[in-house]
């Protein structure tokens, strides 16, 4: 591998984010099946994890629009402007640069539906949602087509680790999707969590995002007058 | 007072029927309107159900229009907001159901999961006829012939409000057969998507919206839904136009609605009232340190403030609550808000429906903060995690519940101030902690399903 000279330095650009790109589409997968399964990050309060998923995913279109404005611009390689969004329209390895484009397709879609996702049916936004695996399927496919790059080193160790990764949390999700708690007693569930049954108070102990201690119990449960029958109105 | 007992017909009431004898003119034009004494949905001798007889004889027969529409521009004309607690003019939804292409479905909403209001109870009770000639006007008004009436889950209630659609059916004057619905016992039952989730035959729990419920609600078809005193209202305008219903309330907020008063002596009742009316006329203030306005979705106002204030969104949206479903408490000076607000918020976090992160991660974690802020000397981070996240659920969930609950913990926050500082303290104006806020039993909850 030669030296990076002015001619080869928007090839090299586009190598590099392309790279990036699938680590960050491979997090953004990765978080999006945490954020499903209602996980967290060690340590990190909840909304962190759908808040990293979403910034990633805006970080990960940054890099996929430098990697294909790169790769357009320069002159090793021709390939037609059209070839961003219409796959199969490339002159150079037209089957592998497809395959980019579909994965740019997608994930363009998921970030616009995403964004108008207030005013849309959460139906067809979530329906939508299930093509980001296919984007990041078309995503390493390309990766490994397109380029020589992954096929050896510390970038085939890499493409290997984020399949495995993404295999397994597929893996994950598919094997806990029985184990939920019933959504009637999710609630229940975090307040039992939140107050453990009549625990003396200890004052002082570090504290991380579980909450304030409290004491069970120091408010009386449900009241005297109860559901009242229409009889009972005056 | 029970309502078995038997006292002759017809019983004495004050409104609509003195002025206004026999069948009522064509709807809009109120030239024979009576007064605007009130009350109009309620006879004052309420210990008699107004059964269809006596009904008749004091409205005639519900005036129907001959086609679908004409009902619309009657009801914009009166400016009638829908009772149920979120005040959306009562047109807009209709035009939306009668503009749709698809055969719309129309369901009268009785869930009223709210534990402090009875108003919907009593209106279903006393005046069933009202509501179900408001319920097929409505239906006439969008051209369906869908209609169902979704109820709070009482045998009796439920019971008599058959025999009512019975009676009508008989006597033939309705245009289509109305259903009664039986609502599961949650706070969330009466929401709109979970009411069509209910009817659709789903658990009674919200959705997101878009779509709306008047897009696709019951079985896909698009939905009307009015709260039930709502209808009874559309009964009325239709019968005496809509100059009579803005006889009473304010020009921006007219006609009058149904209130469930909680006294500081622990009465309560249900009573009709302006809108515009001094909510000192509503309650006794002495001895009251700070009055919840709009249920357990609403806020607190202290006492003085609210001296000040009247019945109307105009007032209370400015200090920060809203009219609701009309339900007003007040609380005793010798009662602690925070400990009544740490119990309801403990109730309305369990009453999620467990299908948004936000709501039931969220809800209990506020709920068991302001719990230690109702304890003595509470961990003084409490306050500052609540108030945190509370800003992490509000406008998260698909429906409103994380933002009304925030609303109600903020509000006790703000107005109890002095009561924090107490117990920060070691004290408190109420160390007994005798409850007054109602509360369905914790068993009952346990045992209520959600379809």
């Amino acid at each position: 591998m030669n030296g990076i000279t002015q001619s080869t330095a928007l090839w090299y650009a586009s190598r590099a984010t392309g790279v990036v790109s699938l680590l960050l589409l491979t997090a953004v997968v990765l978080l999006g099946v945490l954020v499903n399964r209602q996980g967290r990050l060690p340590g990190l309060p909840r909304f962190v994890v759908t808040g990293l998923h979403r910034n990633l995913s805006l970080l990960g279109v940054a890099f996929v629009a430098i990697h294909v404005i790169t790769a357009i611009l320069d002159p090793y390689v021709t390939i037609r402007i059209v070839a961003i969004v219409i796959p199969f329209a490339s002159a150079y390895k037209a089957f592998w640069i497809g395959l980019g484009a579909i994965s740019l397709d997608v994930v363009l879609a998921l970030i616009l539906t995403s964004l108008a996702r207030a005013r849309m049916s959460r139906r067809l936004w979530r329906s939508l949602h299930w093509l980001s695996y296919l984007a990041w399927v078309s995503a390493l496919v390309h990766s490994l087509g397109s380029s020589n790059d992954l096929h050896s080193g510390l970038l085939l160790y890499m493409a290997i680790a984020c399949t495995l990764a993404v295999i397994a949390a597929v893996a994950w999700r598919v094997t806990h999707a029985g184990r939920d708690i019933p959504r009637e007693e999710r609630a229940a569930a975090t307040l039992a969590m939140m107050s453990p049954a009549r625990a003396p108070r200890t004052r002082g102990t570090p504290r991380g995002d579980a909450g304030p201690r409290v004491q069970g119990g120091s408010v009386p449960r449900g009241s005297a007058p109860g559901d009242r029958a229409p009889e009972n109105v005056r | 007072m029970t309502y078995g007992t038997t006292v002759p017909y017809p019983a004495p009431y004050p409104g609509p029927q003195d002025s206004y004898p026999g069948h009522p003119g064509p709807a809009g034009t109120g030239t024979e309107a009576p007064g605007r004494d009130l009350p109009r949905l309620l006879p004052v001798h309420r210990a008699v159900p107004v059964d269809l007889r006596t009904h008749l004889s004091r409205y005639g027969a519900p005036p129907y229009l001959g086609s679908p529409g004409k009902l619309i521009p009657v009801l914009k004309a009166a400016g009638l907001t829908g009772r149920g607690g979120a005040a959306f003019p009562v047109y807009r939804k209709l035009q939306a159901v009668a503009d749709a292409r698809t055969r719309p479905v129309v369901i009268g909403n009785g869930a009223e999961g709210e534990p402090a209001s009875d108003k919907d109870k009593s209106l279903l009770w006393i005046s069933p006829h009202l509501v179900l000639d408001g319920l097929q006007l409505a239906a006439e008004a969008v051209g369906s012939q869908a209609v169902a009436l979704y109820v709070h889950r009482n045998a009796r209630l439920q019971e008599r409000l058959r025999a009512a659609v019975a009676e009508r059916a008989a006597a033939q004057i309705d245009l289509a057969p109305v259903e009664i619905i039986d609502a599961p016992p949650r706070f969330l039952a009466g929401e709109e998507s979970a009411l069509a989730a209910r009817i659709s035959g789903q658990p009674a729990m919200p959705r997101f919206k878009p779509p709306r419920v008047f897009e696709q609600g019951v079985v896909g078809r698009p939905t009307l839904v009015h709260n039930v005193e709502t209808l009874a209202h559309m009964g009325l305008i239709a019968r005496y136009g809509p100059a009579w219903f803005r006889s009473a309330g304010t020009r921006d907020e007219p006609g009058s609605m149904l209130c469930t008063l909680h006294q500081s002596d622990g009465g309560r009742d249900v009573v009709e009232t302006e809108l515009g009316t001094p909510l000192r006329d509503l309650l006794r203030l002495d001895g009251t340190q700070a009055v919840l306005s709009g249920g357990y979705h609403g806020a607190w106002l202290p006492a003085a403030d609210a001296a000040r204030m009247t019945l109307s969104n105009e007032d209370l949206q400015a200090a920060g609550a809203f009219v609701g479903a009309g339900v007003l408490v007040a609380l005793p000076a010798d009662r602690c808000g925070i400990a009544e607000t740490a119990r309801v918020a403990r109730y309305l976090a369990l009453e999620s429906a467990g299908q948004c992160g936000p709501c039931f991660n969220g809800l209990p974690r506020i709920a068991a903060a302001l719990d230690e802020v109702a304890s003595p000397r509470p961990d003084p981070r409490a306050v500052t995690d609540m108030i945190r996240w509370a800003g992490l659920v509000e406008g998260r969930g698909a429906c409103h519940h994380p933002d009304g609950t925030t609303r109600f913990v903020r509000s006790a926050l703000h107005v109890f101030r002095e009561e924090i500082r107490n117990h920060s303290a070691g004290r408190c104006v109420d160390p007994g902690r005798q409850p007054f806020l109602p509360l369905p039993a914790d068993a009952a909850l346990d045992a209520a399903d959600w379809s």
